[in-house]
């Protein structure tokens, strides 16, 4: 089983690596779509197995959450927004994809050797790949949120980062307590609705999309 | 029983939802922060009289203590007062026709939600839940800071929604690994208490607890504030309106440093010294006081000048905290408290000043007492308050803070730290300079006060603050050692 989790784990790691080599919005939202049904199988797979061993029914309840909110929903409500906001193609990062990859790589290096490091791992001298893994994800979703112009690639990147921090919890502690998990649904659901009428908002406003225009604020 | 206070805010809001009368909604919002505000007071006198309140209600995750009531008792009476506040400051935006009622009931239901947000972060002993209600607290007063919907406050808006909720998905990565910490310590149900985790705080797994604070540390201290990720504070709180920048500058910074308390309470006691999150609390709280202190001394907007004095402020508390001995513990409690009530202060009057001249520029405010002789005084009197001069609240708690660090034996920190509030105290005298003295311009308005309801509370907070300065409530004393107990673990 522990291979299992080990090959999802790195399905999702490439899946932040594709991501992050996107160049175009609407590939985000489809990147972003296959990361989140690679977590909704991981899962399932754990909420199967909760039912036969301990007869728990709240894994697959996240499970089914998971694919209708965030490979369903969010996605559309993305999708929706991106419509309708005016289309410009614009460079949307700030460095180049080759370099944000090499940046990706370094990071995951990073976080294996922050996660192994004696006394600071979390189990002691056995490096744990799933927990690498996972939180190589969340580190590159903060890595897309700050090298994207793009208020609508900010969205996919915080999501990219809920993303990480959900799998860890998945794979490290077999999930929150039922109720926990419940309230960061609604939360995500709400932020990604805020973040959305925000981004019609500023698009009127300042027509366009690009926050380096937000430069008002300053001292 | 006492749980119900949680009831009042969501009744206001859907109240709020289906009406269409803004004095209606006045006489709500006033009817509902003041039930809040009393039935606070039985909760109080409970936790001084048994210590701590807990409810069975759905698995019995409601829970109080002293440490906890401090803040809550912040949240309400703050809360009560940016209620009365509002009825003025709305009615002269609507009389200014930038606000019609549809706009205000939204106001109204945001900043109900927003409290209630609150209220639940302090009253839940799960820290996931705790969680889950702080993030919520983001969401509720996004569109309060961006609620002028102008270039400036949507930039403000968009940087403090997306700065805050990374900010807060760190501190999930934090809680993550608090919860492996207790894995084996203990049972599933209770791996998320704050109670359980101290009680067993010996048990936890050290290296997970230290990665747990790390994160949780950033995470919360992004919403409290702290350097260098302070950057969403200036400009959410020089944008929203005077009530939110009073709410959010007196009470949710509290909440987030709340959180930050108790997983330092977990983490020395796990530990058994303050070294480790010692450390981290003084680097982060003398680096906010650092920045703030060089953002002061250059500042031309003075609601701005505000928000960089409240990081300061949660940077003399985090460095408070940080010591860990129980009279520097002790004093970051009670300067919690003060600043909460001068800053709200202060937010008020500079409401009231900025919808009188039109306009956030220092240089271009002059003569403000003799236009508004009751606001302009309150500004003048808060801004000495919040620079730490006595007789005000603000001094007795950074004297306490300031002797129990120099009793510790660390001169190094303590004369540096003097030295930065020195910076500040000369920042916000030359501010105070330009706005009451100074040569009068060509067009300024016709004098008398706009705000006389947000004028009386400014007041109310007036009296508080220069009393509290000269001696402490029996009652509110031994509530501090209390919770200064409950957090030294003694």
């Amino acid at each position: 089983m522990s291979d299992l989790f080990d090959t999802l784990s790195v399905l999702i790691l490439m899946t932040a690596f594709v991501l992050m080599a996107n160049k175009k919005v609407k590939a985000y939202i489809k990147t972003f779509r296959v990361q989140s049904a690679l977590i909704a199988l991981s899962a399932g797979i754990l909420g199967v197995e909760a039912i036969m061993d301990e007869g728990r029914y709240d894994l697959m309840v996240v499970c089914v959450l998971i694919v209708v909110l965030k490979v369903i929903y969010i996605p559309g409500l993305l999708h929706k927004t991106y419509a309708g906001i005016e289309y410009r193609t614009e460079k949307d990062f700030i460095l180049n994809i080759p370099i944000l990859v090499l940046i990706s790589c370094s990071l995951v290096v990073f976080t294996y050797f922050s996660f192994s490091a004696s006394g600071f791992g979390v189990n002691g001298s056995v490096i744990d790949l799933q927990l690498v893994n996972t939180i190589s994800v969340t580190m590159i979703g903060l890595l897309f949120m700050i090298t994207r112009k793009k208020a609508i690639g900010q969205i996919i990147g915080f999501l990219e980062v809920e993303n990480g921090i959900f799998i860890t919890a998945m794979f490290s502690t077999q999930g929150m307590p039922f109720i926990v998990d419940m309230g960061i649904f609604i939360d995500m659901l709400t932020a990604v609705m805020i973040m959305g009428v925000l981004v019609f908002k500023i698009n009127v406003t300042f027509e366009s999309i690009n926050t380096d225009r937000l430069n008002k604020l300053k001292g | 029983m006492s749980f119900l206070i949680l009831a009042v805010p969501v009744i206001a809001a859907l109240l709020m939802i289906t009406n269409r009368i803004i004095r209606r909604m006045h006489i709500i919002s006033l009817a509902a922060s003041g039930t809040m505000l009393v039935s606070a007071i039985p909760i109080t006198s409970d936790i001084l009289a048994f210590g701590k309140i807990e409810s069975s209600f759905m698995g019995g995750f409601l829970y109080l203590d002293a440490l906890s009531v401090i803040v809550l008792d912040i949240v309400v009476l703050i809360g009560f007062l940016a209620c009365i506040y509002s009825v003025g400051y709305l009615k002269r935006e609507i009389l200014l026709g930038a606000f019609d009622f549809k706009r205000v009931r939204l106001y109204y239901v945001l900043m109900f939600s927003f409290m209630f947000t609150m209220l639940l972060a302090l009253s839940v002993k799960n820290v996931g839940i705790m969680w889950i209600a702080i993030e919520a607290t983001t969401l509720a007063s996004a569109f309060l800071v961006g609620f002028y919907n102008d270039r400036y406050a949507l930039e403000a808006a968009w940087k403090y929604i997306m700065i805050c909720s990374v900010g807060i998905a760190l501190a999930m990565l934090g809680i993550i690994f608090l919860n492996l910490s207790a894995m084996a310590a203990l049972d599933s149900s209770a791996q998320l208490d704050w109670t359980a985790l101290m009680d067993n705080a010996g048990s936890l797994k050290p290296s997970s607890v230290r990665l747990a604070f790390i994160f949780i540390l950033v995470g919360f201290g992004t919403k409290a504030g702290l350097a260098p990720m302070h950057t969403w504070l200036p400009d959410a709180h020089s944008q929203a309106p005077a009530p939110i920048s009073a709410l959010l500058s007196g009470v949710l910074l509290n909440s987030a440093m709340y959180g930050i308390i108790r997983i330092t309470a977990v983490t020395n006691k796990n530990m058994g010294s303050s070294e480790f999150s010692g450390n981290l609390l003084i680097l982060l709280g003398m680096l906010s006081i650092l920045t703030a202190s060089v953002f002061i001394l250059t500042q031309k907007d003075y609601k701005r000048l505000l928000a960089y004095s409240s990081i300061e402020h949660m940077g003399i508390i985090a460095v408070a905290i940080g010591f860990f001995t129980p009279a520097s513990i002790f004093g970051g409690l009670f300067h919690m408290l003060n600043h909460s009530l001068t800053k709200s202060m202060l937010f008020f009057c500079s409401g009231t000043i900025l919808q009188k001249y039109g306009t956030r520029q220092i240089t271009k405010i002059k003569g403000a007492i003799k236009l508004l002789p009751y606001t302009g005084t309150a500004f003048l009197l808060g801004l000495f308050a919040i620079a730490g001069t006595p007789p005000f609240s603000i001094f007795a708690s950074e004297f306490s803070i300031m002797s129990a660090i120099f009793k510790e034996g660390d001169f190094i920190i303590g004369s540096v730290l003097i030295m930065l509030l020195a910076f500040v105290f000369a920042g916000i005298a030359i501010a105070l300079f330009r706005i009451f003295y100074g040569t009068s311009s060509m067009e300024t308005p016709q004098p008398g006060e706009i705000n006389i309801p947000g004028t009386i509370a400014a007041l109310i907070l007036l009296l508080m603050i220069s009393t509290m300065g000269l001696l402490i409530p029996e009652q509110l004393k031994e509530l501090l050692h209390n919770a200064q107990n409950i957090i030294y673990g003694s």
